[in-house]
């Protein structure tokens, strides 16, 4: 904005300085930091209005009339600068960055502030800091870059699922995503595709994005009432500015690759390990018993001796499944965009295609974007405004997301039995898999196809309208329009789809949201000390989504593949939910001198989704901030240069479940006998009403030496009150449970955000940024005094709640093994030896949240070279990860492969000391009988993680050089995403949610990349 | 200009409008269900809802795989493969591994449904006293069905309650009551009733169903037939012999079901519906498919059809033991070249015509071609579905042979077990006592291997199960005899007892 007015300005200036007379001073405007020319700098003739505009090349002719001496040299966001000038005739001026950053104006709910008056808890991350990353979805790209917002993959698909917290978790069974609004859009990000993870957030490309806030105190979302209970991420795109069209081409392409394969056994490891299982267990012919389960036992072996049938196990090859099914992926990125725009129009169109293949085949993503952007003032008073995102993304379909199947590659890459080879002599698969895990992963993954698609249109028609000096009138209109589609095969030739003869299942779902914001803006400045300003409001919001979805089965051949030639239909269905939210809201701002802020706000919502005793909800808040710099003792300290002080505390709700959890209702279900029936689905709470948060925020902001150290550090105290609950009913009484309003659960935390320029000369600039977040997760309270809930214990008073609400971890401690048997053992509650632990040995040990996590970010550049690291990490979680359990088993309850470190620290030898048990078969009777060895804690893994996320070192050229060829800017860089992980988590990936098994991991990336502009 | 303010004006007025009239804005019903006020008021409803207790019956925790792979597993009856790794934790008698919280779930949510349609039928608008009488009877029918399996699983039988060591916490919460709103259902916290209490309502049920049902309207469905069949099981394991005996009397005089013999009775195994069941769960459609992981077919054989052994089919998790294989005389057989080829082999056979639903599976997914049994091969028509036969007429004959002989009428029973025995191609015996109660439970283990019958056989006998593989047996007064009650239900409801050892 500031910049738009700064070029119109300068034009003015540029009509005016033709009727100047004097000498002329020319020379180059450029930037300290990277060398290149500042297009659109202002030059002023100090005390005169005359001033001109640097080129696209940052050059500048200026006439400068007898009697003025001096030059001033701005652009925004660099510091200006006053140059005398004698006797020259060419002036150069080398402008450093401005870094107060503090001066940046900040996106707030319906409005935007000045950093400097914000007195909420508002992270903002810039548009720049997560550029070409070779990430779907912005959402996974805000991972460390700002304190309290904790963000997960949920995998490695690319475009799969994101798990984000911003300051803790703050419900059980209401849903715990934050709201996320584009372009004044609020988006339905709910998932529900079929047949992979679609992020509904990759409609984005993330480099259309300008900047994006965060909001995380009560009291700053609390304008967004009912559903910002758990923050709102406010994503701005990039709009066009005035002036010459520029154009921008920016490619990047390279490479994903797996971050680790497992370190498994070979087949003749396998088949030792095996046999002297079959010894341990006291099974006669144990060498007989270890080949028959590797489908390796000669018809003539009762012919033939132990040694030899020992030396044929020892014998077998090895074949490595993982590195078949895992490997490089393609990626690649192209974008091309143009900005600009006269002093009535401006524009910003975009378009991009991005590529990225998972590490695992056929698994991918390929996305095409266009944007439009366009301002248009039409008279003085009226002007309007539309942002339309569109885009189409399709992914290629793993055989499954998650889980123990056995097609999957993720999970039987690495427990296949290794002495399976993949082909044949001939080259074409083998099909006689011994163990288990009995078919062709990679035959299973080369056969059967699927694809999800998601078409998304976010776009909105604003309107603005200057009523008088001080008010004006906005009205939004937008629409989130998005429809998934999935189709997937289950080829004949393979198990699955062998018995039904091929099985085509397809999807569609459409999801249409739309919603209007109409505002009224109102300032006024007092006595020229009070500061007053205002915003009212009104929203009403509305969704529908509906979808059909079948199954067809019985295919001539495989080379029919769509749901047309099955010859039976399999299963047809379908679904329709909706919801309305109509709103008020207002707030006021008041300033004295700002050095005293004070901001209150309040919302009023109402929504279908509760009940009809309780459907509306009133949200209050109330900031207040002291801002001492303002104050004389501090106005010219030289030390401090930002101090502010600020409290606030504030109401917001929570109305992430069901459409209909409030009805009591009969739904479609259970036919019998070729006819429909019916069934008791849900049970009525005319009460429920929204889950409350409740959040006291202290907070400080500070500067040091002209802002070369920035920072804040805020404490807050996040109260969910009546808990959207799934409180739990007995199954003999018909229902699994009601949606209710009961409990209240704390999220406790400190937040520590430092930002420094720790060398800044001769060109040469360091940065970094470092941030750090700590929360204490625990349920203050259940109903009737309960100490834990019944359906789910990990659900306690005192307890952190997990990651998703799942719940603490509760379980018999692990003992270890007995020195003198190897038998695994556990603690009962008394913390006594037991073989068989009860449910009453069960203690909370932990949960999946990681309480303490964050980032930091250094930064480099010299003349036109950068370098850019950046970590992640986090520190507290405990998860049972599903694929290391099955390969922690060692092979001895299910023929699967098993990991070196795991066999090799099995139980050997009496007296010792270890934590995996004797290996054993499933026939040694009575000591199998005892409890299973990954029960209980046995199997946890701490989840901690250090994490380079990403490296970059790039260079940009000099303007002057590239404008020979007609460019404006070119820039090449080297990016690695993911490189390296500090962490001794001895599954694939420590970061992910939910069981584990099955889980494409997380890859890392290589990629070279170019931005030309011109 | 004036266009513009037009403009303005009028989009003012729009939003004004929009936002005046918020409570109608917030008025969204759904599409896919009914309010579950006055839900069951017209017939067509109270017929769709006992649609939905029927359906229950179909899940993988009970007929669809539980009460008779599981059971079975439990027992002496196989052995597992580890082809698919399903099974077998059962079959090793571990902690926990029993019938799952799921079954305990499913069958009292079937319970409130059954107990819903009976408070509301008396209020349906238009309905004639014949529709009446059978939805009672229905209702009941199934109450009574889930009760009876509920209390086999969970509690000990009445005839086998007072062996040393094991301890009786009770038979299991009776609720007759259906609950539809919050208030009950938060506040009811039944507790166990005993093992008589359980007995005595399961009785009154199968009672009314079968005064109120005549023959049914298809096996698929309850029947006053029916009902006396399961009464004359109820009462068996109750021990309640004469009642054994006047209800299997009225079960065989019933002309629902036929007992087969000779060839006519394996044919019956490959008919969608067996002409013997009395009553049977349906699988009507593809969709109802258990599918290739856990359905009856899939946990007993490899084999898709019997038609081309080589096709791909299921699992074969669960397969016969020697003692099963020995009955019937069956050992592999290759009866062609080449061996590789899997329709080559069958199976060895003595002259019980039950050894007929055994034969040799395949090699298709490394299952090493062992013998399965093939009761269950898709005979609905669709992969993996079978009808499942909760009742045959059948068991008549070996129920009331059984209460005869503890009635002491060993000759009756001596005759009704060689009749048996004829009819499944087997010489007649001469016995007395002791032996003779041995084999007429020999007959029933051939009978009902892989139907889920023989763990509640030895249970209500106090017998352990003697295992071929592993060779570890579990005595009778084993805590894992009985399964946990699922955990939730004992946390949130202090009157609820757990079973000992959990």
């Amino acid at each position: 904005m500031r910049k738009i007015l700064l070029l119109g300005l300068t034009l003015f200036l540029v009509n005016a300085m033709a009727f100047a007379q004097g000498r002329v001073v020319t020379g180059t405007v450029s930037s300290l930091e990277d060398g290149l020319g500042v297009p659109g700098a202002t030059v002023l003739v100090k005390g005169t209005t005359i001033g001109t505009a640097t080129d696209i090349d940052g050059k500048y002719s200026i006439n400068v009339p007898a009697g003025s001496n001096v030059l001033v040299f701005t652009f925004v966001g660099l510091t200006s600068q006053e140059v005398n000038i004698g006797n020259r005739s060419t002036i150069n001026v080398a402008l450093e960055a401005d870094i107060t950053a503090l001066s940046e104006v900040i996106v707030t709910g319906y409005g935007t502030q000045p950093k400097r008056e914000v007195t909420g808890a508002v992270s903002s991350v810039k548009g720049d800091a997560i550029q070409n990353l070779p990430l779907q979805s912005f959402d996974r790209a805000l991972q460390g870059r700002a304190a309290g917002v904790q963000v997960r993959s949920s995998n490695g698909l690319p475009g799969g699922a994101v798990n984000i917290r911003i300051r803790g978790v703050g419900s059980v069974n209401a849903g715990n995503e934050p709201l996320f609004i584009v372009d004044g859009v609020q988006l339905n990000n709910q998932s529900n595709a079929a047949f992979t993870q679609s992020n509904p957030l990759a409609f984005l490309n993330p480099n259309d994005i300008e900047s994006m806030e965060i909001l995380k105190d009560a009291a700053s979302a609390a304008i967004y009432g009912s559903q910002a209970a758990n923050g709102v991420v406010i994503i701005t795109t990039k709009k066009g500015k005035q002036g010459k069209a520029k154009f921008e081409f920016n490619a990047f392409s390279g490479e994903t690759q797996p971050m680790k394969y497992l370190d498994i056994l070979g087949g003749a490891e396998w088949y030792a390990m095996r046999r002297n299982a079959f010894i341990n267990s006291g099974v006669a012919n144990p060498e007989a018993n270890a080949l028959s389960n590797m489908g390796r036992l000669p018809s003539n072996w009762p012919t033939l001796t132990r040694p030899a049938l020992d030396a044929l196990g020892l014998a077998l090859p090895t074949y490595d499944w993982q590195r078949e099914v895992m490997g490089a992926g393609k990626l690649q990125n192209y974008e091309m965009s143009v900005s600009g725009g006269d002093d009535k129009t401006t524009f910003f169109l975009s378009g991009s295609y991005n590529y990225q293949q998972a590490s695992f085949k056929p698994v991918d993503f390929e996305r095409g974007t266009v944007r439009i952007a366009l301002t248009h003032q039409a008279t003085k008073r009226l002007s309007f405004e539309t942002n339309i995102n569109l885009s189409t993304f399709q992914q290629n379909v793993p055989f499954a997301v998650e889980g123990s199947f056995l097609g999957s590659p993720a999970f039987s890459a690495s427990a296949v039995l290794p002495h399976n080879a993949i082909y044949n002599e001939d080259g074409t698969y083998n099909t006689a898999i011994a163990g288990v895990l009995g078919q062709n992963v990679v035959l299973v993954n080369d056969y059967n196809s699927g694809l999800q698609r998601t078409n998304t249109a976010v776009g909105n028609l604003i309107t603005n309208y200057k009523i008088a000096k001080n008010l004006s009138f906005r009205s939004l209109f937008g629409l989130d329009y998005r429809l998934l589609q999935g189709d997937n095969y289950r080829d004949p030739r393979t198990p699955d789809g062998a018995g039904v003869v091929g099985r085509s299942s397809v999807q569609s779902d459409w999801r249409t949201r739309f919603i209007t914001t109409q505002t009224l803006n109102w300032n006024k400045t007092f006595n020229g000390v009070h500061n007053v300003s205002g915003i009212l409001g009104v929203e009403y919001l509305s969704e529908t989504r509906e979808g059909i979805s079948g199954a067809g089965i019985g295919f001539p051949t495989f080379q029919f593949r769509t749901i047309q030639s099955a010859a039976t239909p399999e299963s047809i269905t379908g679904f329709w939910t909706g919801y309305r939210r109509a709103s008020a809201f207002g707030s006021a701002n008041y300033d004295y001198k700002k050095k005293y802020l004070l901001t209150v706000t309040a919302r009023y919502d109402g929504s279908s989704r509760f009940g009809a005793n309780n459907q509306y909800g009133l949200f209050p808040s109330v900031r207040v901030g002291w801002s001492l710099v303002e104050e004389e003792f501090l106005k010219n300290s030289s030390t401090i240069s930002e101090m502010k002080f600020r409290a606030s505390y504030g109401l917001t709700g929570n109305d992430q479940i069901g459409n209909f959890d409030a009805r009591g209702l009969y739904g479609g279900g259970g036919n019998y006998s070729g006819s429909a029936g019916i069934v008791p689905s849900s049970l009525a709470n005319l009460d429920l009403g929204w889950e409350t948060n409740n959040t006291t925020n202290l907070g400080l902001d500070f500067g040091f030496f002209e802002n070369r150290i920035t920072g804040s550090v805020d404490a807050f105290d996040r109260r969910t009150k009546r808990l959207l609950l799934s409180q739990p009913i007995l199954w003999i009484n018909g229902f699994g449970g009601i949606s209710n309003n009961v409990g209240e659960l704390q999220n406790r935390g400190l937040e520590f955000e430092l930002s420094t320029v720790n060398i800044d000369k001769g060109g040469f600039r360091w940065n970094t940024s470092f941030n750090i977040t700590k929360i204490d997760n625990q349920i203050l309270s259940l109903y009737s005094g309960l100490k834990f809930l019944p359906a789910n214990p990990g659900i306690a008073v005192g307890q952190p709640v997990g990651r998703s609400g799942e719940g603490s971890i509760f379980s018999a401690q692990y003992a270890g093994v007995n020195p003198a048997t190897g038998r695994p053992m556990w603690l009962d509650i008394a913390g006594n030896i037991t073989y068989l632990p009860l449910a009453a040995d069960r203690r909370y040990v932990g949960s999946s949240l990681a309480n303490v996590f964050g980032g930091f970010n250094n930064n480099f550049s010299y003349k036109g070279f950068e370098l850019t690291s950046f970590f992640t990490y986090e520190y507290g979680g405990l998860v049972s990860d599903g694929q290391y359990g099955f390969l922690r088993e060692n092979g001895t309850r299910l023929t699967l492969n098993a990991l070196r470190e795991v066999n090799d620290r099995s139980w050997k030898t009496p007296g010792q000391i270890t934590d995996i048990p004797r290996n054993l078969t499933t026939n040694a009777g009575n000591e199998l009988r005892g409890n299973s060895r990954n029960s209980g804690t046995a199997a946890l893994l701490k989840s901690d993680f250090l994490r380079l996320s990403q490296l970059t070192v790039a260079y940009s050229f000099k303007p002057s050089l590239v404008s020979r060829i007609g460019l404006t800017r070119a820039r090449i860089y080297a990016q690695g995403v993911n490189l390296w992980t500090y962490t001794d988590y001895p599954g694939y990936d420590p970061e992910f949610t939910g069981a584990g098994t099955g889980q494409v991991p997380l890859t890392k990336s290589y990629t070279l990349g170019v931005q030309i502009g011109f | 200009m004036k266009l513009i303010n037009k403009a303005f004006l009028s989009l003012a007025l729009t939003s004004s409008l929009l936002v005046s009239s918020c409570d109608s804005l917030l008025q969204v019903d759904p599409r896919q269900s009914i309010d579950a006020n006055g839900a069951l008021t017209t017939p067509d409803a109270v017929n769709a809802a006992l649609n939905s207790v029927y359906a229950k019956l179909r899940s993988t925790r009970n007929y669809g795989r539980d009460l008779f792979a599981m059971a079975d597993a439990l027992a002496d009856v196989g052995v597992t493969t580890s082809n698919s790794g399903r099974l077998i934790g059962e079959n090793n008698n571990q902690p926990g591994a029993h019938f799952q919280a799921g079954f305990w779930q499913n069958s009292y949510f079937a319970i409130n449904e059954a107990n819903l349609i009976l408070a509301a039928i008396s209020g349906v608008e238009g309905a004639s006293a014949a529709q009446i009488a059978r939805w009672e009877g229905e209702a009941k029918f199934l109450r009574g069905l889930y009760y009876f399996d509920l209390v086999k699983v969970y509690s000990y039988m009445p005839t086998a309650l007072y062996q040393p060591g094991v301890i009786d916490q009770g038979g299991i919460p009776l609720v007759t009551e259906g609950i539809i709103t919050s208030g009950p259902a938060l506040s009811r916290q039944s507790p166990r009733a005993t093992i008589d209490e359980v007995y005595a309502q399961i009785y009154k049920d199968f009672e009314d169903a079968k005064r109120l049902l005549g023959a049914g309207r298809g096996v698929q469905y309850g029947s006053g037939a029916a009902a006396s069949a399961l009464l004359s099981r109820a009462a068996l394991y109750r021990g309640d012999w004469a009642k054994v005996v006047s209800e299997s009397g009225l079960a065989l005089a019933s002309s629902v079901g036929t007992v087969l013999s000779g060839s006519a009775y394996v044919n019956g195994w490959r008919a969608p519906v067996n002409p013997e069941s009395m009553f049977e769960v349906r699988f009507a459609l593809a969709e109802e498919s258990i599918g290739v992981n856990e359905s009856l077919q899939s946990s007993y054989t490899a084999l898709l059809n019997l038609t081309n052994k080589n096709s791909q089919g299921g699992w074969g998790d669960f397969i016969p033991n020697a003692t099963v294989r020995g009955y019937f005389g069956i050992a592999a057989l290759q009866i062609g070249t080449p061996a590789t080829d899997n329709n080559n082999w069958d199976v060895t056979r003595n002259t019980d015509v039950r050894a007929l639903l055994y034969t040799t599976g395949n090699t298709v997914r490394g299952a090493g071609r062992q013998i399965e049994c093939t009761k269950f091969m898709s005979k609905s028509g669709f992969a993996y579905a079978d009808n499942v036969p909760v009742i045959r007429k059948s068991e008549m004959h070996l129920n009331r042979a059984e209460a005869n002989y503890h009635l002491k009428n060993e000759s009756a029973a001596l005759t009704e077990l060689n009749a048996f025995k004829s009819l499944r191609g087997l010489p007649a015996v001469t016995l007395a006592g002791n032996a003779l109660l041995e084999e007429i439970l020999l007959e029933r283990f051939k009978e009902f291997a892989f139907e889920g019958q023989r763990f509640f056989d030895l249970k209500r006998y106090g017998r352990g199960i003697v295992k071929t593989t592993p060779v570890v047996n579990l005595a009778f007064d084993d805590f894992k005899i009985l399964p946990p009650i699922p955990q939730r239900e004992v946390d949130g409801n202090p009157n609820l007892k757990q079973n000992k050892g959990y």
